[in-house]
């Protein structure tokens, strides 16, 4: 017996109907909706924007960073929206190699999400630093000091080259995926300003089967390509603490831990801005459909249980290793002035979840836009756990002492939002969030009821 | 060229001159009626090129002007360096290294003195071009070998904004409550205060003066003027001088030998910290502690947890008014349970000790550890010593208390052997019975003329005594404060005095040794020695002995003396120019006194009627190692460096036992308010593991109102809080109550955490486990490596630590500030965790919270092979060198802070803001120029002192000999009074640090982790007499 699978797109959709569709957001002017989530986004950007700046002229002073936490909010949200980059990336490249035909219509939009993530991420680490204007230090570049050259032992740099190849690749790999339909675009244009952007974006693309053809190999290679850096780039940010000596930081069990965690953060941002995206423009329902939702719910539930059991491991290991600098950072974490964070993470990560073991609440649109937000919530506080719980009480009691969280530390971590929005509201107006050409070949035409489906 | 050559050019001159054809003059046409005339002065001026010549008229003549104006320029020149370089004036001798003159980028170092009003210090002052940059101790021979904080920090006080720079006048209105100073000069304000001292029934109220010729100059001008001398000091040591008057007849000081004594027992003599002379007395106690073989065993009965009780081996808490109690106990058990002594036969004597009976019941101790203690006493007689004295003495029963003591003392057989009568400083007759009896004098008007030097009664007196009153009674009154303070806004002259590092002057620590106070820098403003001041006045007024009125200046006085009185008895011989110049090298002469034994006035202690302990909290002042009596507080680093043992910064506060704030239900940082007497004071809580739980004590010295900028407003003057009976001031046992005010005030503690949660961190054994086995308690751990590890050819600096010799002072933590130019932050960013030390002294306390002993180690980069730091750094900002430093290059840092995440010391520093845009002129005259100034956004640590192992590397390459062992010192090293830290050469066997990482008891923090640090420490020995450390039950320290 055939099972018949769910439809992909609904409503007896031809290939005209998606095409207008999806283009529609980008060729009709905005809503009172939009525009008022832009402009609050927007203006969170701009006073981020002023944060930043009083950080760079004031200095790193103005966070909650202290002795012995020399790192706090920005490398905790850095790791953040890493974390959340990873979504994007797994859905567009990794299902994409395993022929996951329900990726693409959420493609798109979660590998803009990577990119804007990334992008948010990027700044951090560079910002963070005491002189940022010497940033240009951090890449090895021929110089005239000797030459001196960057240290290649520390993580950080690791973290350098990992970021930068994730950013190149991501963005690359985005770009391709919306050159056909950028083309799409450019032909449907009615004025001439549309016309020259969109044709030059296109690349020059006529649709040509030579087109196609070199398009089909590019993007297996950079789906080939991108699929390594789905475990490489999380592996690497978990070297920034592994490899450090810290007790609470240095465990193998960090870069699995660290990959399955971003997985677990990305899909969980990837849903929240899917259920409003899905409410935004409602003409995307057929595309995103709950199926859809719910196969990534299955995705989040499952990441969740694999960081419960990276919690679980953590601690028995630290009983089990018998150093007592490592034990005492675990108990601490749980039961220590951070037991609050601790917890705050082990309930939004690992209990929030299993919720969608129901099947009513996997496909329900608030269930999982509340869960997406606690997870979301939980893996901030994943990173502000292993951060600070770690940094704030060490080997030596006498230098033991708590974060001194201030404003700054919320309005950079509130402020990396508005960048976010930003980056992405004007993602949705500008360009197709749903790829055209993809979704079209994954039509029911040809596979209607009867006709049956692969063999 | 000669003078007739010259001669002979000018006749050819004019010959050929002569030879040029004439110009014809058309008088046809004329410029003007002289030109018409042929004026011969116009003729001459038309002749002329110009109408004025660039050559001056002179210069015709004799041809020098433009040499003149050369020479004048050149002149100016080396003036305005000269002016630059702050060399006094008079011939001053640097120490042992001699470069010609000042050289630039060569130190000078010049011995001087610092006294703080109890203690006089030697040191030795480093200059740079000719401007003080550091203090130092004078190094192993004199009686102090570091230098306390104050002393260190008294370069701020000289470099201080805020100081006044020329005299000035107050223009007062009728009833004399404002203060409006103008500046006057110097004549002016001579001449009037020489016409009004005339007029008789003047005043000099000064606090403690040391030194033959300092001593001189005053008793000479109240010779002159038939003025009278008071001498007054907030820490008057007044009890001492009582105690010994009543005991022995003599109204002095007596010279404790703490070297000399195996057996200490002190009654709230905080002899390590804040009373007497704690850099003395903290080298002699090192010195009788050094090998723990032979070390002294140290009993504190503590009222507040003080230094030295933190230092003790056996530790009793009590309360003041038990005080009494324990000295009449250990009596009881000498004199009346085992009839030893003397006095076992003396009955009145013994009636008064029979009180003591039951004392260990009443301290809550078992009495087997009094009966041990006394025990202790008799059989280490004349070689044991009991202290009492300090602030938390001065019960109404203060003398008394002194009193038993020295009776004690004669009983054991100390007095002349570690207790030196009439040995102390010979200048500390402060009173505070004086200052009352003076006050009263002018309230009657019966003084005309009030010079102070040196006092703030403003200060230390509440409003109740009258001072402000008073003093508007005096006609003239003539302050010489630096500054505008609580006293000087009284005065109609104040007229700044020189800063001590700009003055001469002298000291006599102890009897018998007198020290020479060089200055190290010109004056900075129009200041003037105050000694200068009485000078001029005696010479205006044509009164007075001939060296007071013909000295032209104070230094010329001060040798007179010196000629006459001191080079007599110290010369040995020497013909007074030789002498001179080796004192001034030296920096001291003499030796102390030593004494034979005085009978005991057993009369004295007869009248002695002993009280009973109260059942009230009781209030407890104590000052503080760092702002001692408040009076030279506005230096930063004063206020940043912890309390030794509270940790606790930038505040007083009010410390309570764990069991009074569980009873009252007080958290730390809880603002309470506090009543003694009908004085109330508010103040934010810290508790206080190992305090009495009927004891509330606070530190004096804080809340300047008119210090200046660092230290008005911080924490509260607690002074109001003495009470006098019969001139005696009492600064313990009075009741306390206090009442919560549901306010908090957060107290900015740098330490964390205050358990070493059973870590092998200070390593500790009883003096008995340590005779057992030499590295008792120190569990080491064998580290393998893939690596070979660096291999160093040359030097390889290491340091050894001796936590047993370490007393947690914080003198090294000021020192390493002021070498390495560590910026201060200021009690909001400590509170952040932002302070900046790159050299801590991490205290914990050990045993049961109630009851809880202390131990401290200096935290410093810990320079490992292995370093963790280096790795993580992603720029190579901190590299290895080949001498084995962890080298920190600022230059190349960007700050990620990696480095510090992963140093599992937590020594590193970073700078959050730029600090050193907030150094305001002239303090950045204290700037060690050896070392950078950071800027923000890099991070810092220790270097082991960098600059100074690179110059006497270079030094030594120079002369092309190899390094000396001990030849480079470190900042720290050079502060510590006690000698626990040891710097130096690992790849040298022989060096002091290669013998000291040899001994048994050296250890690795945290070997286990085999960061391999440079550093070792050297386990603590505690001379308890228990078999074994108490199983390590940690408190549960608070957690800040």
């Amino acid at each position: 017996m055939i099972l018949q699978r769910n439809k992909l797109i609904l409503g007896e959709k031809n290939l005209k109907d998606i095409t207008d569709d999806i283009c529609e957001p980008v060729e009709t002017l905005p809503g009172k909706g939009w525009v008022l989530m832009f402009i609050g986004a927007l203006s969170l950007l701009l006073f981020y924007l002023v944060i930043l700046g009083t950080v760079i002229a004031k200095g790193m002073g103005l966070l909650g960073v202290n002795h012995p936490n020399a790192w706090g909010t920005m490398i905790i949200t850095f790791v953040f929206w890493i974390g959340i980059g990873h979504a994007g990336t797994l859905i567009s490249a990794v299902l994409f190699l395993f022929r996951q035909k329900w990726r693409t219509s959420v493609a798109r939009t979660a590998e803009a999400m990577t990119v804007f993530a990334v992008m948010t991420a990027g700044l951090f680490p560079l910002l963070h630093t005491g002189r940022p204007w010497l940033d240009l230090w951090l890449f090895p570049y021929p110089n005239q000091r000797g030459p001196l050259w960057v240290n290649f032992r520390s993580p950080l740099l690791w973290d350098v080259f990992a970021v930068s190849t994730y950013a190149t690749v991501s963005i690359s790999f985005w770009y391709i995926g919306m050159v056909p339909d950028f083309a799409t675009i450019k032909d449907r244009a009615k004025n001439k300003v549309r016309r020259m952007i969109y044709g030059a974006l296109s690349l020059g693309w006529r649709g040509t089967g030579r087109n196609w053809a070199h398009y089909e190999m590019l993007y297996l290679i950079l789906a080939g390509l991108s699929t390594p850096l789905v475990l490489s780039v999380h592996t690497i940010v978990s070297f920034d603490f592994a490899v450090a000596t810290l007790p609470g930081w240095h465990t193998t069990i960090f870069p699995p831990y660290f990959v399955a965690g971003a997985i677990f953060s990305g899909f969980a941002m990837v849903v929240t801005l899917m259920t409003l995206v899905r409410i935004g423009f409602p003409a995307f329902k057929d595309y995103i459909t709950i199926d859809h939702m719910e196969v990534m719910n299955k995705i989040i539930m499952t990441t969740g249980m694999l960081v419960g059991y990276a919690y679980a491991s953590e601690f028995f290991i630290a009983g089990y290793s018998g150093n007592i600098y490592e034990r005492f950072v675990f108990i601490n974490r749980a039961f220590g002035p951070y037991g609050w964070s601790y917890w705050i993470m082990v309930s939004c990560n690992t209990i929030f979840p299993q919720i969608f073991w129901f099947r009513r609440f996997r496909r329900s649109i608030p269930v999982m836009f509340v869960v997406s937000i606690f997870v979301n919530i939980g893996m901030w506080f994943e990173r502000y756990v292993i951060t600070i719980t770690s940094l704030h009480r060490d080997f030596i009691p006498a230098s033991w002492g708590n974060y001194a969280w201030s404003f700054f530390d919320a309005a950079v971590l509130f402020g990396s939002f508005g960048m976010f929005l930003t980056l992405f509201l004007l993602y949705l107006r500008a360009f197709p969030a749903i790829s055209i050409a993809e979704v079209k070949p994954v039509l029911p035409v040809g596979r209607e009821k009867g006709q049956g489906g692969h063999h | 060229m000669s003078d007739t050559n010259h001669d002979h050019h000018d006749h050819d001159l004019e010959a050929k001159k002569a030879l040029r054809p004439k110009i014809e003059r058309d008088t046809n046409y004329w410029l003007s009626l002289e030109h018409y005339e042929q004026d011969p002065e116009f003729m001459k001026l038309a002749e002329q090129e110009f109408m004025s010549s660039p050559l001056r008229e002179g210069d015709a003549e004799d041809g020098v002007a433009r040499r003149d104006f050369l020479k004048l320029m050149g002149a100016s020149l080396a003036m305005a360096s000269a002016g630059c370089i702050r060399r006094p004036v008079q011939k001053i001798v640097p120490y042992n290294k001699q470069p010609e003159e000042v050289v630039l980028g060569v130190p000078n170092y010049y011995s001087s003195v610092h006294f703080d009003g109890s203690e006089a210090m030697a040191l030795l002052v480093k200059t740079r071009e000719g401007r003080p940059i550091k203090i130092e101790g004078h190094g192993d021979h004199s009686l102090n070998c570091g230098v306390s904080i104050k002393g260190q920090s008294s370069i701020l006080n000289l470099y201080d904004p805020e100081r006044l720079r020329g005299p000035r006048k107050n223009l007062f209105n009728e009833k004399r409550t404002n203060k409006d100073t103008i500046g006057t000069s110097w004549d002016a304000m001579d001449g009037e205060v020489s016409k009004q001292l005339q007029k008789g029934q003047a005043v000099v109220l000064t606090g403690a003066v040391t030194g033959p010729a300092n001593q001189a100059v005053i008793r000479d001008f109240c010779q002159a003027f038939n003025a009278r001398h008071v001498v007054f000091e907030p820490l008057s040591h007044e009890e001492i001088r009582q105690g010994q008057k009543a005991s022995y007849g003599d109204d002095s000081i007596p010279f404790y030998r703490f070297d000399k004594a195996k057996m200490i027992v002190s009654v709230d003599a905080d002899f390590l910290g804040a009373w007497l002379m704690p850099m003395t007395f903290s080298k002699q106690f090192s010195e009788g502690r050094k090998e723990p073989e032979t070390m002294s065993r140290l009993v504190v009965f503590d009222s507040n947890y003080s230094l030295t009780g933190a230092n003790a081996d056996i530790r009793v808490r009590i309360k003041p008014s038990q005080q009494l109690d324990v000295v009449l106990g250990l009596l009881h058990e000498i004199v009346v349970k085992k009839g030893r002594s003397s006095y076992a036969g003396n009955g009145s004597v013994k009636s008064v000790i029979e009180s003591g009976a039951g004392a260990a019941a009443r301290l809550g101790i078992e009495p087997a550890l009094l009966t041990q203690i006394a025990e202790d006493l008799w059989d280490k007689r004349g070689q044991s010593l009991v202290v009492a004295g300090g602030l938390p003495t001065l019960t109404s029963k203060a003398t008394e208390l002194q009193i038993a003591v020295n009776l004690l003392n004669s009983v054991l057989e100390n007095d002349g052997k570690t207790v030196e009568g009439r040995g102390g400083n010979p200048g500390l007759k402060g009173s505070w019975a004086d200052l009352l009896t003076l006050i009263k004098d002018m309230k009657e008007g019966k003084v005309k003329t009030l010079i102070m030097h040196n006092v703030n009664p403003g200060y230390v007196l509440s409003s109740e005594h009258g001072f402000s009153e008073a003093v508007r009674k005096v006609e003239m009154v003539v302050s010489t404060a630096d500054r505008v303070d609580e006293t000087a806004g009284e005065a109609h002259y104040i007229i700044p005095d020189n800063h001590a590092l700009e003055s001469w002057g002298d000291a006599e620590p102890v009897a018998g040794v007198v020290m020479i106070q060089q200055p190290t820098i010109r004056p900075m403003y129009e200041t003037r020695a105050f000694q200068t001041a009485l000078m001029n006045w005696a010479r205006l007024a044509e009164v007075g002995p001939a060296r007071l009125r013909n000295s032209e200046t104070f230094y010329d006085y001060v040798r007179t003396v010196w000629r006459e009185e001191v080079a007599p008895k110290y010369g040995r011989g020497m013909g007074f120019e030789a002498f001179w110049s080796e004192a001034l090298q030296k920096g001291f002469v003499g030796t102390p006194n030593s004494a034979g034994a005085r009978s005991f006035r057993a009369d004295s202690f007869s009248s002695i009627k002993p009280g009973k302990a109260s059942d009230f909290t009781e209030l407890v002042l104590y000052p503080t190692v760092t702002m001692g009596d408040g009076s030279a507080t506005n230096a930063s680093w004063l206020h940043e460096i912890p309390d030794p043992v509270t940790k606790i910064t930038w505040d007083n506060y009010a410390s309570v036992s764990i069991g009074f704030a569980k009873k009252h239900n007080l958290k730390a940082n809880d603002v309470i308010e506090i009543t003694v007497g009908d004085k109330k004071i508010d103040l934010p809580v810290n508790v206080q593991p190992g305090l009495h739980d009927e004891v509330l004590t606070v530190a004096i010295g804080y809340g300047r109102t008119h210090a200046g900028k660092i230290a008005n407003g911080v924490g509260r003057n607690l002074y109001p809080f003495l009470s006098f009976v019969n001139g005696q001031a009492i600064a313990a046992g009075a009741k306390v109550e206090i009442k919560k005010t549901g306010r908090k005030e957060s107290l900015a503690n740098p330490q964390g955490h205050h358990s070493m949660e059973g870590r092998q961190i200070v390593v500790e054994a009883t003096l008995k486990e340590y005779q057992k086995k030499k590295d008792a308690n120190i569990h080491r751990h064998h580290a393998w490596s893939l690596w070979s590890g660096h291999q160093y050819n040359g030097h390889k600096w290491g340091m050894a630590i001796d936590l047993n010799s370490c007393t947690g002072c914080n003198a090294c933590v000021v020192s390493c500030q002021s070498e390495n130019n560590i910026p201060v932050v200021g009690k909001k960013y400590v509170l952040q965790g932002r302070e900046m030390h790159w050299l801590r002294i991490d205290r914990y306390y050990v045993g049961t919270p109630e009851n809880a002993e202390t131990v401290f180690q200096p935290m410093l980069c810990q320079h490992c092979d292995n370093a963790p730091c280096e790795t993580v750094c992603p720029v190579l900002a901190t590299v290895h060198t080949d001498d084995g430093l962890n080298a920190m290059v600022y230059n190349r840092c960007v700050g990620t802070r990696y480095c510090s995440n992963n140093c599992p010391y937590k020594v590193r520093r970073f700078n959050w803001f730029n600090y050193t845009k907030d150094i305001e002129k002239p303090l950045n005259m204290a700037l060690n120029p050896e070392v950078t100034v950071r800027t923000r956004g890099v991070m810092e640590k220790c270097t082991f002192c960098v600059q100074r192992i690179k110059a006497g590397v270079n030094q030594a390459k120079q002369e092309n000999r190899p390094l000396k062992d001990g030849e480079i010192k470190t900042a720290c090293q050079t502060a510590c009074p006690s000698g626990g830290i040891v710097f130096g050469d690992m790849n040298d066997p022989n060096s002091e640090v290669s013998k000291m990482f040899k001994k048994e008891r050296a250890y690795l923090l945290l070997e286990e982790w085999n960061a391999a640090p440079a550093v070792r420490y050297l386990t603590k020995i505690r001379n308890n007499g228990k078999d074994a450390r108490h199983e390590k039950a940690h408190g549960e320290g608070e957690h800040a």
